[in-house]
């Protein structure tokens, strides 16, 4: 939105006098909801991000976290929507090149990218289009900038038709002595570094900060081309500048491009500056002072250095051929100053410009969503397998090969697992040992659109069983949080509740947020918003990379076992929307005290090595947890259902489909069983043997004597393997 | 009767075309064609077209090309023309 | 000791990866050179690793084709240096015609990353010095310009190659061919990665390092002569 009479007033009031044209179009950008996080800042202070391996929070472009002595993971996720439901190829790939370049600001090298795209119906033929670009868009950028693509997260709705969310994470890796932490001085030079500066993404952030106009040709000025070879030079340019000490300080130019680069810098250490628009490397050479100030022409950086290593700075840049300029440098007086052609044309206070007045939005509950809330009456189904099929073959559930697989996964050579096969990507260090990270990120946009709080929560809480099960300790979070117009009370209280129960399971698991985004406005044009999303991204700790567990069935003969209780919670299930059509009841009750103790036990059973493969039960129930290590693994199943720990069941739909939180799903020796469940009551979780890896092609439920149904592995690894792929492809 | 209708898809003037310009600058400057100013990057198609007269044939490939995206009118500039 | 240069131009970006294989299963020296810094002095063989060299504009490998630094190689194939071209490598020695054929776009339209069963046919030279006829060998591709066309057979047909078994051939190439050799092998061009392949940490369940026998050949082939 554009700024509101109030925020004029105080612009005018803070500089003294009516705004220059530049000077508006400046605070505009920098005000944006986008740049300024206006609507966000007060509520995400509620997040926690204090850990003491915690070496910077939020605050810079980028969060960093030491994972091992002396080495640090710097990572983040951002959010590319409104971009990308306009030109989906051009915003997804813009949107990679954006994160990318946040990760180097801090001298860290990129070494993972992880794609959570929730997107509309496939059948739908825009949707398909959106789709098929946002990936290409990905597959295309990621993969000519060399950073492997290494896990992602995916969602079919309609909500998302034509409002498609886009995030993207970025996983960087740096000594922890390395990272550019120092501060800029009075005197030091700026540089502008990367890309010539166009009329593209004129002040794209206020395009980020309104909902989508029905004219999409209006929406034009926003659109950004990447250009990947560009941003691998900056890669590239960058890691040489940072080894070698020439560089002080980077930072990315994002959303707000130069104005937002300038005044965040000098605000956050009490600086000045000057700057010398008419210097500055420009594609057309027509573009007045006020557009070169907002534009957002991609894969530009900022970089500053002392005037000692100027000339060793511009000798690297020079002999990778990557264009510069040089245009001004920082002093003491705390403003703003912007020269073109020696008139000035913009002189603002550094601090007043980056912190616009946070605004407390008020909220309430939409009545139709307390609707929701209630319990669900539906029939038993009458073929158990056939609801079992449609569950395992619903495109939440299936396999995202067609995805993964447009993805370089492996470039860099740290990639340890292919996509598809455990619970979270995992990467070596590539140091000569054998430590690593494990990398995974999740959302729920139908729980969050019943129950944000609870969604909010439970996405927490299944990102840290992810890291869990893969053999990793979870070390830390981010968080993006997708809403609708925080302008709408009743939109925006999805937004708090979201926040609230990130902090609140954060809180309880000890996962520092270290960082995160917002991104508002995702509504159509008639006002109504998609499904409010929380996304997280979490990193592990991995001491041995080669002991990592993944979900594939090992070998016959094996038990398998259920760690956690069973409830009677089919609210916001998988199986209620594609057997019954219904989106509502209650969802999960999110277990923080049972997810610790049960996370704590599994970490005992690795650590003993009793656990030959994991996987953790999450949308669609335990058995579709079964059937993914059934079918990854090419081995068949015996299961007694009777034998699974539950509470309050009465149903045989509510055994296989309820979404309970804490529960893992482990393979192990026979041998090893007894010990097991000792621990497990040691850890005060239930356990129990549920059934036996068979060398057969087929999965048997029986309830004790009863045979349920038998359900046939090939059938089901077509269905799993191709759905996707035949849902997009026709 | 068949026509043969062209389809020229290239960027639109304000937005970028990284393929064009890395062609320019790193290949064709590099290897001295100087007197090349500039270079614009796209993709070309042909279509075999049944239709009643020529103005029914360019009519239905530019909708056709609209309708299915074949370009992506936010970005692309096309250029629809009769060969022969 | 030996030393190999890794070429790398603007987009090249698993010049890293290459060297971290050349040096820790190969055992071998070896140098990232920036194709402006590139001659051939000094060198006992040369790989070019892949990437995206130029952001594959115009098509994968034809802008580094006609670099001073790839007429350079040329240059060090006629004196008898051994190259090898992986990926992108190989698009630009095919584009540069060093190698016969062409490279066109995957029939399925993408990009495809997956592990790939494949079997080495007629191995010559030092790249593949340790290699038997037909033996079977794994390794990831990752690509989406795979697809090698040759107008006639014959054109290849005595020459070192590497083919996708059946059933595995993931961009519809002719012939199965995943790579291709010079008659002598001193030139090598493939599609799949070896040094994706010559860890056994890297390697999925069920396939196994096919990728160290290229820098277990090299290697031996520049201690003892091939």
């Amino acid at each position: 939105m554009p700024l509101s009479k109030e925020e004029i007033e105080l612009i005018k009031r803070i500089l003294g006098h009516e705004p220059r044209a530049e000077e508006l179009a400046m605070f505009e950008s920098q005000w944006s909801e986008h740049c300024s996080y206006k609507s966000s800042r007060l509520l995400l202070k509620l997040l926690p991000s204090h850990a003491k391996h915690v070496i910077i929070g939020p605050g810079r472009d980028a969060p960093a976290v030491e994972v091992f002595p002396g080495v640090a993971i710097v990572f983040k996720i951002e959010s590319h929507n409104h971009p990308s439901a306009v030109d989906p190829y051009n915003g997804a790939a813009t949107g990679i090149g954006g994160i990318v370049r946040d990760i180097l600001t801090l001298g860290a090298k990129p070494i993972a990218l992880l794609d959570l795209l929730y997107l509309g119906n496939p059948r739908d033929p825009h949707a398909n289009w959106l789709v098929r670009n946002i990936v290409k868009g990905i597959s295309d950028y990621g993969n000519r900038i060399g950073v492997p693509t290494v896990a992602g997260d995916t969602w079919f709705d309609k909500s998302f038709n034509k409002q498609p969310l886009v995030n993207v994470a970025c996983i960087g890796l740096v000594e922890t002595k390395k990272l550019l932490t120092a501060a800029p001085e009075p005197g030091d030079l700026i540089l502008v570094v990367g890309n010539s500066t166009g009329r593209d993404g004129l002040l794209g952030s206020s395009f980020a900060s309104r909902p989508l106009s029905e004219d999409t040709d209006k929406d034009l000025g926003a659109v950004q081309v990447g250009d990947p070879l560009i941003e691998k030079l900056l890669i590239d340019v960058i890691d040489e500048l940072v080894n070698r000490n020439l560089v002080k300080y980077i930072k990315d130019l994002g959303g707000g491009g130069l104005t937002t680069a300038i005044s965040e810098t000098a605000a956050d250490y009490n600086l000045g500056v000057e700057i010398y628009l008419d210097k500055l490397h420009v594609r057309e050479s027509d573009l007045t002072p006020l557009e070169l100030l907002v534009s957002e022409s991609q894969e530009r950086m900022l970089i500053v250095t002392d005037r000692s290593r100027l000339r060793q700075v511009v000798e690297l840049l020079e002999h990778y051929e990557v264009p510069y300029s040089i245009i001004g440098s920082f002093n003491n007086s705390g403003r703003i100053k912007v020269y073109y052609k020696e008139k000035l044309v913009a002189d603002v206070p550094a601090k007043d410009l980056a912190h616009p007045p946070a605004l407390e939005r008020p909220y309430k509950p939409p009545v139709k969503v307390i609707d929701l809330w209630k319990s669900i009456s539906i029939p038993e189904p009458n073929d158990i397998a056939d609801a079992i099929v449609k569950v395992f073959g619903s495109l939440n559930i299936v396999s995202r090969r067609w995805i993964y697989e447009q993805y370089d996964y492996g470039v860099g050579i740290r990639t340890v697992l292919e996509p598809g096969r455990a619970d979270a990507a995992v990467l070596r260090l590539l140091d000569g040992t054998n430590r690593g990270i494990a990398v995974k990120g999740d959302a729920n946009p139908r729980y969050t659109s019943i129950d944000p709080f609870r969604g909010g929560a439970n996405a927490v809480a299944e990102c840290f069983r992810n890291l869990v099960a893969v053999g990793s300790e979870p070390l830390a979070i981010v968080d993006e949080l997708n809403a609708g117009n925080p302008e709408k009370p009743e939109h925006y209280w999805f937004f708090a509740q979201m926040v609230k129960g990130v902090a609140w399971m954060a809180d309880e698991l000890k996962l520092p947020v270290v960082g995160g985004k917002v991104s508002f406005y995702n509504e159509n044009e008639r006002g109504e918003q998609v499904k409010p999303t929380t996304t997280i991204v979490g990193i592990g700790r991995i001491h041995d990379v080669s002991k990592t567990l993944t979900i594939d069935l090992k070998e016959h003969g094996s038990s398998i076992m259920i760690l956690g209780t069973t409830y009677p919670e089919l609210g916001a299930s998988e199986y209620l929307y594609v057997v019954h059509g219904i989106e509502a009841g209650e969802v999960p009750i999110p277990r923080p005290s049972l997810e610790l103790r049960v996370a704590s036990l599994m970490r005992q059973l690795i650590r003993n090595n009793y656990v030959k493969s994991a996987h953790d039960i999450s949308v669609g129930g335990l058995i579709v947890a079964l059937l993914e290590m059934a079918v990854t693994g090419g081995l068949g199943l015996n299961i007694d259902l009777s034998k699974v720990p539950t509470r309050g069941i009465r149903r045989l739909d509510e055994l296989l489909f309820s979404e309970s939180q804490a529960r893992y799903l482990i393979e192990i020796d026979e041998g090893n069983v007894d010990k097991i469940l000792k621990l497990a009551s040691e850890y005060n979780v239930e356990a129990s043997v549920i059934g036996k890896v068979v060398d057969k092609n087929h999965i048997e439920l029986r309830y004790n004597s009863r045979k349920i149904t038998v359900l046939d592995l090939e059938f089901l690894a077509e269905l799993y393997y191709n759905n996707l792929g035949k849902a997009i492809e026709g | 009767m068949i026509y043969t209708v062209e389809l020229l898809i290239t960027n639109k003037k304000n937005v970028r075309d990284p393929e064009g310009d890395t062609i320019h600058k790193h290949l064709i400057l590099r290897r001295g064609y100087k007197c090349v100013r500039k270079v614009r990057a796209g993709k070309y198609f042909v279509f075999e077209v049944e239709a009643n007269d020529s103005e029914e044939a360019l009519r239905i490939v530019r909708e056709m090309s609209f309708k299915l995206r074949l370009y992506n009118p936010i970005v692309h500039h096309i250029e629809v023309r009769l060969r022969g | 000791m030996a030393k190999i240069a890794i070429l790398k131009f603007p987009g090249t970006n698993c010049d890293y990866d290459v060297l971290w294989a050349i040096k820790s299963v190969g055992n071998l020296d070896a140098e990232i050179v920036w194709y402006k810094d590139f001659s051939v002095k000094g060198w006992d063989a040369i790989i070019i690793p892949g990437g995206f060299s130029y952001g594959d504009w115009l098509r994968a490998g034809a802008i580094a084709a006609r670099t001073r630094a790839v007429e350079r190689i040329a240059e060090a194939v006629s004196q008898g240096v051994p190259v090898l071209g992986i990926c992108n490598g190989f698009q630009i020695l095919i584009e540069a015609e060093l190698l016969p054929g062409a490279l066109l776009l995957n029939d399925s339209g993408k990009f495809v990353c997956r592990w790939i069963r494949l079997k080495i046919e007629k191995p010559k030279g030092p790249w593949l010095l340790l290699a038997y006829d037909g033996q079977e060998v794994d390794m990831p591709v990752a690509h989406a310009e795979g697809r090698y066309y040759v107008e006639d057979y014959i054109q290849i047909e005595a020459l070192p190659k590497i083919k996708y078994l059946d059933g595995w051939n993931p961009n519809g190439s002719a012939y199965n061919i995943a790579g291709i050799g010079s008659s002598d092998g001193l030139v090598l061009g493939l599609m799949p990665h070896p040094e994706r392949a010559a860890e056994p940490i890297l390697v999925p369940r069920g396939f196994s390092t096919g990728g160290s026998i290229v820098f277990k050949s090299i290697s031996k082939a520049l201690k003892s002569g091939w």
